[in-house]
């Protein structure tokens, strides 16, 4: 082997190095150091004694912290409130931009610029504000849009108990739509045309096209985005805070991270706030990490 | 394609470059202000000027600072207006102390002093107040007395009224209410007179109301025996408070709906509530919430059960923080907000507090600044002062009553699914129990 | 391995797109020819349904936003009464000045400090990216494949599940309630490294690199005035997206600040929003200011929707 050649491959190792070390070293100090230390963290509690004014000490637990977030059921309700979402929130919101997506993507759409960028927009609104716009739409008195269902003849409570879910996955929903949307759109777009064609001259119509053509070509592209939202749903957070000072029904802990901020900021308890982060993460990169392979896995075969 | 994509790279990076300028001046501007902050702590000779940070909800309280830093050049506030402690102020407070940056003064109410004590978040204050003692009723005392130290010192008493819609009740020949049995029927009639229209509205959200109500029968939610906690939230008393409103609610009487949200603005507003259990500080809200409204409202004793009795709800108090190495000017400050005729009549007078002085001696002076146009010349204070007369002594709040409060919210939200108020603070005894114990808080 | 275009957002959602990278998108099939008059209608018919739907989706979406627009011209009064769409009275501009007098204006500072989290953090963030993309793509070295499925776990945690520990954590080594304890965690994208490897396979050729090197450039060198370049679509993808994701971030600055200087303008409207509890004449600043925080992004998206969407659908290899 030629030496400078040699040189050559060393060098691009360090250059390797020198490229990936700005991103391992941030990774490391915001991602594995952080969990270490809640990992730490999570195994020891505070006491106090007679009143409570006499000042705390800190105490080894060691599980005893996990123990008491995994019996909680605000925790475990958490997990099925956000099981509920998923299951109301992913067909709905997938779903309808999956049929916006291959309505643009037909041939009969006009102006599809102007729609792709109107559908797009709310994806520009922060979270926050999102959900600040729309409890305002959901109080009554206040909202033209229940004027109008009631002049329409229907009652519908946007802050009663049982349409609380209901609520939240609407404001998730015309967030997130657009966005998806125009991931399908470019999948779609992709799609060879002849093979498009080739159904057509095979007599099939638009809907029969779009079902057993265009969907199993970006199949792909639907599985990404529903394992994306999925991470995206359990860290469901500010449109259940906003939405609780409207709506009671929905608590303090609604959703595993309430439960966690909850545990940090009104209990004072950091050591069951750390063991219920450390358990809501692990949980989700477990959870991830199934689908990728159930979905890899699907597509390899 | 590829061309304007480098062009805005391009427009990226000065973007970038200028952004970071601005950030290094903000950083170096952020610097020099550490040092001016800590210049006068660390010196801390007389001639020199101090600056205080404070932390406050409470209305009227820019220009009690305003009126504080004119008539007192050598320390100066600097007021930042927080979300109110039930809304998130709390959480925002104990962060800031844990962090170290709190602010030097503290706003709390009663009921969350024990936790901020019981956390280590504010300074005993004991051997440099007790000069003020004096201008308490002993009931307000035992309030910022825990574990036999002084640690805050308070603004108003709070006792509690009940506000309503005069127009409404005089249209329909409703009798104001003096009893909660006349209450109720009261609520009956309202609903009779106006399908549309609820005497008042249970907050889920804000679980004080139900306890000053408990206090006014007698209860009492939290107690001491020696170095133990006694917790009873259920108690006979409670029950029967919780029992009543139970009732109210399932029979659709009053309006369940988050305190202070824009439902229950917008039903003020258009008339859909015609009342409200308050406290003397709901008159500064009203006033200010509602301005459309002026002359319309009028305020009645709280009903009672049959024997005269009030109780305080809510209820502000001052303290000074953990770290504050500022705590003499801090306390010149509370002492001056909280017990000079300078400081309340200043706050009063902006027209949107209706404090009522926990200094008793100042309530003249409250009354005398407060303008009753709102209320049709309906003279308030004196009503106020009485209401504050019949406020029982037995009250003492739990150690963790952030916590405890969490847990009604909690099951107060689930009463359109079932729920029920004595159901909630039965699960809330059970719970606050166990997380007293788990805490190594002795409970009997 | 099959590739994807997406970007795991602060809440929900996301996506992917599989695509064949710089191929020029379609623009539309033509329309199939009608055969009879019958087929005519029908077609007519089926266009309006798919126009039908696609607008009623778009009121859907615009809705909201019109209200705000509307919202933000009325006081106090004709937010809590009234029509909603109707316009009550104008006052946008006294909402603005109000706005702008609320604590000496901090609200500009807010909108400043989302600018300098976002813009600075967006752009240092997706150079750290690129970096990284680009070294998995183009260098062989030692445990390259398992580093990278590090890169993938960080992708699979959610944000927020770390934003406590991070807290604890900052709070530990006395970095909370620092601007750095908001801007140093929202550098960090593992999902930008990611697309930026794809980027990088599929935009430079390594024939490219080779010529380069062969002139005798040093790998630096290279990066800088070969690679870099013909990477940038990629990078203002990266960056547009991590931009709107930071700053729509909410719950890293609210467990992370209490110093109402160094907020950003998500957390500032919440803020006021909760102040709102005690004194209501909040209400009408939250609006005015959510309205005046939403405009630059929809700006941003719509004067730079070539690359946006361009970056969306092109940029993947099998």
């Amino acid at each position: 082997m030629n030496t400078s050649l040699r040189a050559g491959r060393r060098r691009r190792k360090t250059t390797a190095a020198l490229f990936l070390t700005p991103f391992y070293v941030l990774f490391i100090a915001t991602m594995i150091v952080p969990i270490g230390y809640a990992i730490w963290l999570s195994l020891f509690t505070e006491k106090t004694s007679g009143l409570g004014f006499g000042g705390t000490r800190r105490v080894f637990t060691g599980l005893g912290n996990y123990a008491d977030a995994l019996g909680d059921d605000k925790f475990r309700d958490g997990f099925i409130a956000i099981g509920l979402y998923c299951l109301l929130y992913i067909p709905i919101m997938v779903g309808a931009a999956l049929v916006l997506a291959l309505l643009l993507d037909s041939a009969l759409a006009r102006a599809r610029r102007f729609f792709q960028l109107a559908l797009f927009l709310p994806h520009a609104v922060p979270g926050i504000i999102a959900a600040l716009i729309w409890v305002y739409l959901y109080t009554p008195g206040l909202s033209p849009i229940i004027d109008l269902l009631e002049s329409g003849g229907l009652h519908w409570d946007f802050l009663a108990s049982d349409t609380a879910l209901f609520s939240i996955v609407n404001i998730a929903t015309w967030e997130w739509i657009g966005y998806n949307m125009i991931i399908f759109y470019a999948a779609l777009q992709a799609i060879p045309r002849e093979v498009v064609e080739a159904a057509t001259v095979d007599g099939a119509g638009p809907v029969r096209i779009a079902v057993s053509v265009k969907i199993p070509m970006i199949r792909a592209a639907v599985a990404m985005t529903m394992l994306f939202t999925i991470i995206g749903s359990l860290q469901l957070f500010t449109e259940p805070s906003i939405l609780s000072d409207a709506n009671p029904a929905v608590g303090s802990s609604w959703t595993p991270n309430m439960y966690a901020y909850s545990a940090a900021f009104r209990a004072n308890d950091f050591g069951l706030a750390a063991a219920a982060s450390v358990l809501l993460a692990v949980f989700a990169a477990a959870l991830s990490f199934g689908v990728t392979r159930l979905s890899s896995g699907r597509r390899t075969a | 394609m590829q061309r304007t994509s480098i062009r805005l790279g391009t427009a990226l990076v000065g973007i970038v470059t200028a952004l970071s300028l601005v950030t290094a001046c903000g950083g170096g501007d952020g610097d020099k202000k550490k040092d001016a902050g800590a210049g006068p702590a660390a010196g801390g000779g007389p001639a020199q000027k101090q600056e205080l940070s404070f932390w406050s909800w409470t209305k009227g309280t820019q220009e009690v600072v305003d009126a504080f830093n004119k008539s007192h050049p050598d320390i100066q506030v600097k007021y930042e207006q927080i979300p109110s402690g039930n809304a998130g102020g709390y959480a925002k407070m104990s962060n800031a102390v844990k962090a170290g940056n709190a602010p030097d003064v503290l706003t709390i109410e009663y009921p969350q002093l024990p936790d901020f004590v019981s956390q280590g978040a504010v300074q005993d204050i004991t051997s440099k107040v007790s000069g003020l003692k004096s201008k308490f009723p002993a009931s307000v005392n035992k309030l910022t007395e825990l574990g036999g130290k002084t640690w805050a010192v308070p603004l108003d008493a709070a006792p509690m009224a009940l506000y309503y819609r005069k127009d409404f009740f005089t249209d329909h020949n409703i009798a104001v209410p003096k009893t909660w049995d006349e209450y109720r029927a009261a609520a009956e009639q309202v609903k009779k007179a106006d399908p549309n229209a609820r005497i008042g509205t249970f907050y889920p959200d804000d679980p004080s109301t139900m306890a000053g109500l408990t206090w006014q029968a007698g209860g009492a939610w939290f107690g001491t025996e020696g170095e133990s906690w006694k917790v009873s939230l259920t108690d006979p008393n409670s029950r029967k408070v919780g029992e009543y409103w139970n009732k109210l609610v399932s029979d659709d009487l009053v309006r369940v709906q988050p305190s202070f949200s824009q439902q229950w603005n917008a039903d003020l507003k258009s008339g859909g509530t015609v009342g409200i259990v308050g406290a003397s500080w709901s008159a500064g809200v009203l006033k200010s919430s509602q301005p459309d409204l002026a002359g319309k409202w009028a305020v009645a004793p709280l009903p009672d059960w049959g024997t005269p009795a009030n109780a305080m709800l809510g209820g502000s108090t001052f303290a000074v923080s953990k770290d504050s190495k500022k705590s003499k000017a801090a306390l010149t400050f509370i002492e001056w907000m909280t017990t000079t005729k300078e400081g309340i009549s200043a706050r009063i007078a902006s027209g949107t507090s209706s404090a009522y002085p926990a200094a008793t001696e100042l309530v003249p002076t409250a009354s005398q600044f407060f303008d009753t146009g709102y209320f049709g010349k309906q003279d308030i204070y004196p009503l106020f002062t009485d209401a504050a007369g019949k406020v029982g002594a037995g009250w003492t709040w739990g150690p963790s009553m952030t916590q405890t409060n969490t847990i009604l919210k909690d099951q107060f939200g689930k009463l359109s699914s079932g729920g029920t108020i004595v159901g909630a603070l039965e699960e809330a005894q059970k719970t606050t129990v166990e997380e007293l114990k788990k805490r190594g808080i002795s409970v009997k | 391995m099959s590739t994807t275009v997406q970007h795991p957002g602060e809440h929900s959602g996301g996506a992917a797109a599989d695509a064949p990278a710089p191929t020029p998108a379609r623009t539309g099939r033509p329309a199939r020819r009608p055969r009879a008059k019958g087929r005519a209608t029908e077609a007519l018919m089926s266009r309006i349904a798919v126009n039908g739907a696609l607008v009623l989706a778009t009121l859907y979406m615009l809705l909201p936003l019109a209200w705000l627009l509307i919202a933000a011209t009325k006081d106090m009064g004709g937010l809590f009464g009234g029509d909603g769409f109707a316009f009550d009275g104008f006052h946008f501009t006294e909402n603005v000045k109000a706005v702008n007098n609320e604590s000496d204006g901090i609200y500009w500072r807010w909108y400043l400090n989302s600018l300098l989290y976002a813009g600075v953090g967006a752009a240092v963030g997706s150079f750290v990216s690129v970096l990284a993309g680009y070294a998995f793509d183009k260098f062989d070295f030692p445990g390259k494949e398992k580093l990278f499925g590090g890169v993938l776990l960080g992708v699979l945690v959610p944000t927020t599940a770390v934003a406590l520990p991070l807290y604890l954590l900052a709070s530990k080594v006395g970095l909370v309630n620092t601007f750095w304890a908001v801007f140093i965690p929202v550098i960090v994208n593992p999902f930008g490294v990611y697309l930026a490897r794809v980027f990088s396979a599929g935009y430079i050729p390594g024939e490219v690199l080779e010529a380069a090197r062969m002139d005798g450039a040093g790998e630096i060198r290279t990066f800088r005035s070969v690679a870099l370049p013909m990477m940038m679509p990629g990078f203002v993808t990266i960056f547009l997206f991590q931009f709107t994701a930071i700053w729509n971030n909410f719950f890293l600055p609210l467990v992370m600040l209490s110093d109402q200087k160094l907020y950003p303008v998500s957390l500032g409207l919440y803020s006021w929003n909760t102040n709102a509890h005690a004194s209501p004449e909040f209400y009408p600043l939250v609006i005015t200011g959510s309205l005046m925080a939403v405009v630059p992004l929809v700006v941003a998206f719509v004067s730079l929707q070539r690359h946006w969407r361009s970056g969306l659908s092109a940029g993947s290899v099998k």
